[in-house]
């Protein structure tokens, strides 16, 4: 069946469109972009909405298999379609860990039968992820993992890291690791300051990131590595980073939507939906991950989407997990951006369609001939309230609560079949 | 102290923070309690305030001091006071902070007085109750009756606050007490010093009101008017956070050798318990311009202006 899109405004990073014209997809691939004059079985008036090829989250924590009263693939998947995601990567650290083939083809086949979405494991970097015995990273990257992470929890031992770091690279796979020092950094729940101090909770250092992510880089060069820096928090993380890429260090980055929004001011009276980790730092650090943004230095904004049900929320500051519901707003962040002419709505973009589908080799995250149909229609200047007990996700926690937002997602459509829409 | 031609009335419905008052406010409580306490002095018994009501003292720590200060602030106004072994029963049952707040709520209290390890706990609290809510030290956050106290016993001492040289010295990075007095003396127009080792003086101490926060304890100690030691955690000693007692004692330990440095009519305060020979001299704790026993005094006059104020004040 041949559908057509008319009247929309085209919006790809990757082919370079940003102009009123129509799409053509038949059979869940798309056949014909621009001005398209062919007939269709099924026509969808866009109403000069935009089209942009669903977005690709490189970074979704669920509680599948596990812990599935936080979250299954299944209500996170509702969650995504909702915010326009189409494709997401699932991190490792359940229960039990995704640390090996069966794991990995449990993820993949779970997404096929139970989620909205376009579901990828990442598979665990060390084996249960305690950072002692490497993990099946050859054979998890054969069936379809599409990168290896230690999750949270960084390894701490630099000579495995080493070792784990040689031997993806020999296998051609990619190293995610979440910079952090493991002696500096656990001991907090907020960034640490001024203002933690005044609030008299104990802080979660810059340099903490800044010392796990010089280990990482250097390790990464030393052996050759592809290094996926996950969710950088500070300014100077981008000049670390910016240095190793002049040094020929095979080195990605990504930033959490809700770091380009939120400084640590925004935790305000101990406000459980904003702690995070990396917490939420300085404004200086948040303008500098916008201009990064904005220069094209980082090339993913992943939602770090972490849900907690509230018994893990309603607590004291210092006793509520880590975690926030990220996947409905990570569009919304990015057209905030937009809005405030800080950045272009196709540089706004990019990293969270074109730009992940290289990182992890997909074919969608564009609109060309021959990439599957996964789009959004989506009304960039549409206002609206980000309520908690409206979202989508199974756990209702997120740091956009009770915030006016900018964006919203009209339907979103996954190879061909709507699966959402507003 | 009244301003002639202004209407003022204390609006709030908690006590959780120092920053939650205006200068009046602490003003108008310093006067009440400075009631209260010559009225015990004189062997006086207050007006029944609290005649008929419930006052509830959640102590989810241990504090025989602070607890028993409450108390015998509450029963003097005439009040109904349940102590709640809370950290014996619910806690360890599994009961988070808000379903306790929500079950003493239920029983309808007039006023709970709550102490927390977890700093922001008793806001939280504070969000789920109808009634008044008394912050009676949450984690490293604040302490509000005890700043209170501290800047009564200090205004009883030196007949002011304005422009006096106060000098805080020892654990502030882990006292709510350095917090909520360094709030309420700068409020009142004190010069604040905070003095400490590196490792336990954190930045920022500037948004507090401190006019300066120094390492070197001599000179913090020049010319002070008023000189509090804090109280060391002395489990923090020893490798993490200092080498030993003795290098601390020697550098931040208040002696009579270096109380000469400090005014000579200088004030000496501690809000206890105290570790003699780790913070301060026996001596000087004993001595005359100690006014430890007086802060303890001044302890229940304030919690006696705050609950007045405070008790029946419902959503």
């Amino acid at each position: 069946m041949k559908t057509l899109i008319t009247n929309a405004h085209l919006a790809c990073p990757a082919s370079g469109w940003d102009e009123a014209g129509s799409l053509l997809f038949e059979d869940g691939v798309i056949t014909a972009v621009g001005a398209v004059n062919e007939t269709a079985d099924e026509t969808i008036d866009a109403g000069g909405l935009c089209l942009a090829p669903g977005l690709i989250d490189l970074r979704v924590k669920t509680g599948e298999p596990g812990a599935e009263q936080k979250e299954t693939l299944a209500t996170a998947s509702r969650a995504a379609v909702a915010g326009g995601v189409t494709s997401m990567v699932v991190m490792p650290d359940t229960d039990p860990v995704i640390d090996d083939v069966a794991l990995v083809q449990f993820i993949t086949n779970r997404g096929k039968e139970t989620a909205k979405a376009r579901i990828y494991p990442a598979g665990a970097l060390t084996k249960g992820l305690k950072g002692n015995a490497m993990a099946e990273i050859a054979m998890m990257s054969g069936s379809g993992a599409v990168f290896f992470t230690n999750g949270d929890l960084p390894v701490e031992n630099p000579s495995m890291l080493r070792r784990t770091m040689g031997y993806a690279a020999s296998c051609n796979a990619i190293v995610s690791s979440r910079p952090n020092d493991h002696a500096l950094g656990t001991s907090g729940v907020m960034n640490a300051g001024a203002q933690a101090a005044r609030m008299g909770l104990p802080g979660l250092p810059r340099e903490a990131e800044w010392i796990g992510l010089g280990r990482d880089l250097l390790l990464a060069e030393a052996t050759g590595c592809t290094l996926l820096v996950d969710q950088v928090s500070t300014a100077r993380s981008i000049d670390m980073i910016r240095a190793a890429r002049d040094r020929g260090v095979k080195v990605y980055v990504s930033v959490a939507a809700h770091h380009l929004f939120f400084n640590e001011l925004d935790v305000g009276d101990y406000l459980t939906y904003c702690k995070v980790n990396p917490p939420f730092r300085v404004e200086e650090d948040r303008q500098a991950l916008i201009q990064a943004l904005v220069d094209g230095e980082i090339d993913a904004v992943v939602s770090a989407h972490d849900p907690q049900p509230p018994e893990e929320k309603r607590l004291p500051f210092g006793e509520a997990s880590f975690g926030a519901a990220g996947l409905e707003t990570v569009l919304s962040a990015l057209l905030a951006l937009v809005q405030d002419e800080r950045i272009d709505l196709l540089d706004a973009l990019k990293p969270v369609t074109s730009s992940p589908a290289d990182i992890i080799g997909v074919p969608q995250g564009r609109l060309v001939v021959g990439a599957p149909a996964d789009l959004i229609l989506f009304d960039a200047d549409k206002p609206w309230l980000c309520e908690r007990e409206n979202l989508r996700s199974r756990s209702l926690n997120s740091p956009f609560d009770g915030r006016r937002m900018v964006g919203r997602v009209e339907r979103t459509i996954i190879a061909g079949e709507t699966v959402f829409e507003f | 102290m009244a301003i002639p031609g202004y209407s003022y009335e204390f609006e709030h419905r908690h006590l959780l923070s120092i920053e939650d008052l205006s200068r009046l406010d602490i003003e108008h409580i310093l006067d009440l309690s400075e009631e209260f306490a010559e009225a015990t002095r004189a062997g006086r018994r207050p007006e029944p305030h609290l005649k008929n009501m419930t006052v509830i003292n959640l102590f989810f720590e241990n504090s025989t001091r602070t607890m028993s200060s409450f108390e015998i602030a509450a029963k003097r106004l005439g009040a109904d006071v349940v102590s709640m072994p809370v950290a014996q029963s619910s806690v360890k049952k599994g009961e988070t902070l808000i379903d306790t707040a929500m079950t003493l709520n239920a029983m309808a209290p007039d006023a709970i007085v709550i102490r927390h390890s977890a700093s922001g706990g008793v806001k939280l609290l504070s969000r789920k109750v109808d009634c008044a809510v008394i912050n009676a030290g949450d984690g490293t956050h604040q302490h509000p009756t005890q700043g209170l106290l501290d800047t009564l016993t200090i205004r009883r001492a030196k007949g002011r606050i304005e422009g006096l040289k106060v000098t805080i010295c020892g654990d502030i990075l882990h006292s709510r007490v350095a917090r909520s007095t360094t709030m309420a003396l700068h409020l009142l127009g004190a010069q604040v010093t905070l003095c400490g080792p590196a490792t336990l003086l954190p930045s920022g101490t500037e948004t507090w009101g401190a006019a300066q926060a120094v390492h070197d304890f001599d000179k913090a100690i020049e010319g002070a008017d008023v000189v509090m030691m804090l109280r060391l955690q002395l489990e923090r000693m020893n490798g993490a956070y200092l080498p030993s007692q003795r290098e601390y004692f020697r550098n931040f330990g208040l002696t009579a050798e270096r109380l000469e440095k400090a005014a000579a009519d200088a004030t000496v305060m501690h809000p206890g318990p105290m570790n003699r020979g780790v913070e301060i001299e026996s001596a000087i704790a004993d001595g005359e311009r100690s006014v430890i026993t007086e802060q303890v005094e001044m302890g229940v006059a304030v919690r006696e202006a705050v609950l007045k104020l405070l008790s029946g004040r419902r959503r």
